[in-house]
């Protein structure tokens, strides 16, 4: 249902947008008048002051006319000057000799083909690709009397380097982070998983801003179903702008208004390479160190990378100490709320009359104070992020403190519901993900309230919902909640524990359906016993 | 259809669940209870915690509970008057002590017990007792020390006592209800009395001088016909009681000497078994019991060194054991006429066809019964010591 009406907006936001864009009529190709073809790009460019045009001559006692344009900040200046000035104003011997050989042959051709110093270089008669190209950063090169450019790419600009990431962190394992260059971000991929069969797919996407979009994969592991699913649905957006991985997840996940995330994304490129060995698919943003994996699992999102690096018994324990977590930050406040106005007769008297002596004089009831507890946590934990990063985290900290025992020291609140509300916030923190802190986030409120008008009762009615609903998903076509349900024994190894190493011999089953053997010979590694 | 079937679904949902929402401040937590029989009507007395004495951090030195009383025909309707003096409905969730006034033992416990046992909200783990000499309100008045709310000090010390000495025996609704209702078993209770002042002992000087003037303490086992209190059992009797019910978890045993002097057998597993049959045509019992034991204390000379005087030792207990036990039937028999050890029970379980022949004469039949009694007592270790320095000091 949901997915249908998801393509049908799709569907009304490319048949508005293509009627916008379309602003360049159809014959826009270059002239052989260099001037008009300057003066073209002059207008359509609207006298931007970054785009540099230079008009020099060439040739024999220069007695052709050429123009280089190029956009300053993102052309690589000195290479500029070496290879393309140098080359065209003063080695122009190779030049000469060429033309006086083939005196029919094209002056362009001649240029690309014996000339020019450069990596990339592509002749281009098209204006809009041509356009693409300047504003990407290439250099234009127009010679008068031609209809033909040349087109050199020797983009660069000022960027962030590979630094460590600052979500998803780990203490053992690689500390390098993705960057905002979709460049480097393939490359760091490409230093992980040297095979052949990683194959890589380019798009532009978004009509204004032509964000470059890579799709990765591993031919021979990635499902073709998916991978196919995943380019048709890159290839349904028609937007203006992709400035984040974010708008691209928006626009292809399965379940728009679930809080719970289909698309997984990391600024590891050690998390996207163990997700590409696993059969997914990865889609590379330019402008983002954040990748999007599909398909995405629920349980993807408490499995860290560092549970791989660690030993097995550790990693296990600490995994399932995440759902333990999970589960606190869910439910926490909501039990809390509904033991002590419905069920106390659940609690220890001792513990009762505790909390009855924390209760005496407070104004309002226990899910009120709830309910005030978590939006002033809530409000912290924004401030905190937005706030000028040298305040931030002392501000955050003092905030609690002040706002937390205050309120209890004034009565307002009581001691034992600050301390639930630590905890869940605490435990909120423990997914490795973020995504799934969001969910659980918007969740607890619900949860809170159905406890407090339903008691303990609710809460067993929210968790069926929830778990109908967490069933009723799918990332991609995969169940959202394989391999637990539809259940699967093999995939175990790698759900709530870990095994070792040696005994992860296949993929996850339901991602991957046509090469599943991890590693051969996956007994164990044991030394042999020594021989009597 | 469909959307019929959803809304159904969510009114399910909406029209259920739990109505019956109260902060933890609109609630009075009842931990102790009595009821008593005045003039025909029942007066009920509740001791309720206020939490913010109890607290470390708010108390102002005031009373840990307060009681609320009132007077009813009924004992519900007793408990919902009693909201013309209480600012918030009680909450007995937590009762942990029923005391029952000696006068309503007397007359007849069970109408007063029905309310207990059919309220969904009371849980029926709690402890039960009978006031002996006093009322069972005045039981509930009296502060204590140590644990500064009562009614968990008279939870406590019967949990202490029933496990460490094994005179009383903390018997909870349940059980007592189970044995008001079966045939072969009667009643038994522990009984709760108040020694010293009780004018000062309600008063908070009570708890705060270190000899408090009054005290609340277990009295030995009050014992029942049908559900009404007929009698009382001396101490040793109790303990006798509880060895045959195999209600002993640990207790010591004095004993004497073969050469004279006092030794003390501290017993660390007793456990009986007490099985039914009928031998022609008349009903018997065997007792079995198996006691391990360590030798305690010794105040006499024995050499402890040898096996023989251990023997010797566990002989002399054994014996003991067996006269105790044997004088609490007698007095069960004999004097009181009322099977509280529940032989009934286990000639029904035995052999139910004779029992249905001989229930109706039960009482009869159970002053006759002849009750044959096993006693195997091993002592395994004697402390730190071997033999006593007292043996040293001789000379």
């Amino acid at each position: 249902m949901g997915f249908f009406n998801k393509k049908e907006n799709k569907e009304t936001i490319k048949s508005s947008s293509s009627v916008q864009t379309n602003e360049h009529n159809p014959k826009n190709v270059l002239t052989t008048n260099l001037q008009e073809n300057i003066h073209k790009i002059k207008s359509l460019l609207g006298k931007s002051s970054d785009i540099i045009f230079r008009e020099i001559r060439i040739g024999k006692e220069g007695s052709i006319s050429a123009g280089i344009i190029y956009t300053d900040g993102l052309t690589d200046t000195p290479s500029l000057q070496n290879f393309i000035l140098e080359t065209l104003m003063i080695d122009t011997k190779m030049v000469e000799i060429q033309r006086k050989i083939n005196p029919d042959k094209n002056l362009i051709t001649i240029l690309k083909d014996y000339a020019m110093t450069v990596g990339e270089i592509k002749e281009m008669t098209d204006f809009d690709l041509l356009l693409t190209g300047l504003l990407s950063g290439d250099t234009i090169i127009l010679i008068d009397g031609y209809d033909q450019s040349l087109m050199i790419s020797n983009k660069h600009w000022v960027e962030r380097g590979v630094t460590e990431p600052s979500s998803q962190t780990v203490v053992r394992g690689p500390r390098e982070g993705f960057s905002e260059n979709v460049r480097v971000n393939t490359a760091l991929i490409r230093r992980k998983i040297k095979d052949p069969n990683l194959w890589l797919e380019s798009k532009v996407i978004g009509e204004r801003t032509k964000t470059n979009v890579a799709v990765m994969y591993i031919n021979g592991i990635a499902n073709d179903k998916i991978v196919k699913e995943v380019n048709l649905r890159l290839d349904n957006i028609t937007i203006d702008g992709i400035l984040e991985s974010g708008n691209i997840e928006e626009l292809i996940q399965d379940a728009p208004f679930s809080p719970f995330p289909t698309v997984y994304n990391s600024e590891r490129p050690d998390i996207v390479a163990a997700a590409l060995l696993e059969g997914r698919i990865a889609i590379l943003v330019d402008g983002t160190p954040f990748v999007l994996v599909v398909p995405a699992l629920f349980i993807q999102f408490f499995q860290s990378s560092e549970d791989y690096y660690q030993r097995a018994d550790i990693a296990s324990l600490v995994r399932l100490l995440r759902f333990f977590s999970f589960a606190i930050a869910l439910l926490a406040p909501a039990l809390f709320v509904a033991i002590t106005t419905y069920h106390q007769a659940m609690l220890p008297p001792a513990l009762l009359i505790s909390l009855a002596a924390q209760r005496e004089g407070a104004p309002f009831p226990a899910f009120f104070e709830a309910v005030i507890m978590e939006i002033t946590f809530e409000i912290l934990r924004e401030a905190g992020i937005r706030m000028p990063r040298s305040i931030g985290s002392a501000m955050s900290i003092v905030g609690a403190f002040v706002v937390g025992t205050a309120a209890v020291e004034a009565g307002i609140i009581s001691a034992a519901m600050v301390i639930v509300v630590s905890i869940t916030a605490i435990s909120s923190f423990v997914s490795p993900t973020y995504d799934i802190a969001i969910a659980v986030r918007m969740l607890r409120f619900g949860f809170m309230a159905i406890a407090a008008s339903f008691g303990l009762y609710g809460i067993t009615i929210g968790l069926i919902a929830l778990i109908l609903h967490l069933c009723s998903l799918r990332s991609f076509g995969v169940p959202y909640m394989s391999p637990l349900a539809p259940f699967n024994i093999s995939d175990q190894k790698d759900t709530f524990i870990r095994l070792p190493e040696w005994k992860m011999f296949s993929r996850p089953r339901l991602i991957n359906q046509q090469n599943e053997v991890r590693q051969q010979n996956s007994e164990s590694a044991k030394p042999e016993a020594p021989k009597k | 259809m469909k959307r019929c079937t959803f809304v159904l679904l969510i009114l399910c949902l909406l029209l259920t669940g739990c109505w019956d929402r109260r902060e933890l401040n609109e609630i009075s937590i009842t931990l102790a209870m009595a009821i008593d029989k005045v003039e025909d009507e029942y007066q009920l007395t509740v001791q309720v915690v206020v939490p913010s004495e109890v607290s470390m951090k708010t108390g102002t030195g005031r009373s840990t509970v307060t009681l609320f009383q009132a007077k009813g025909e009924t004992v519900y309707e007793a408990l919902r008057k009693m909201t013309v003096d209480s600012p918030r409905k009680i909450y007995p969730g937590h009762l942990q002590m029923l005391v029952l006034g000696e006068e309503l033992a007397r007359e007849g416990i069970s109408e007063s017990l029905e309310l207990l046992s059919r309220d969904w909200e009371i849980r029926s783990d709690f402890f039960v007792a009978v006031a002996r000499g006093v009322t069972a309100a005045e039981i509930l008045n009296v502060s204590t020390t140590l644990e500064n709310i009562p009614a968990n000090k008279m939870f406590n010390t019967l949990k202490t006592s029933e496990g460490a000495w094994s005179a009383t025996n903390g018997i909870s609704l349940n059980e007592l209800i189970t044995d008001l209702v079966s045939d072969g078993k009667e009643a038994v209770l522990t009984g709760i009395f108040i020694t010293g002042d009780q004018e000062i002992g309600s008063s908070k000087q009570n708890a705060e001088s270190i000899t408090p003037a009054a005290r609340i303490q277990y009295d030995h086992l009050a014992i029942f016909k049908k559900d009404k209190l007929v009698g009382w059992l001396t101490e040793s009797e109790s303990r006798g009681y509880n060895g045959i019910t195999d209600s002993v978890k640990t207790t010591v045993g004095p004993i004497s000497c073969p050469n004279g002097g006092k030794a003390t057998i501290e017993v660390i597993k007793f456990k009986t078994n007490v099985k039914g049959k009928i031998n022609n045509g008349n009903p018997e019992v065997d007792i079995e019991i198996k006691v391990n034991g360590n030798v305690g204390e010794v105040q006499c000379h024995i050499d402890l060194t040898k096996q023989e005087s251990i023997d010797e030792l566990a002989k002399i207990y054994e014996d003991e054991l067996r006269k105790n036990i044997n004088q609490t039937i007698e007095t069960a028999q004999k004097k009181y006429k009322t099977d509280i050890f529940g032989f009934g029970n286990a000639i029904h379980r035995s052999n139910p066809r004779e029992w249905k022949k001989i229930k109706d004469q039960w009482d009869e039949k159970f002053s006759d019964l002849n009750v044959n009694i096993k006693i195997d007592v091993k002592l395994q270790r004697m402390g730190t010591l071997d033999n006593s320095f007292l043996e040293k000091m001789k000379d």
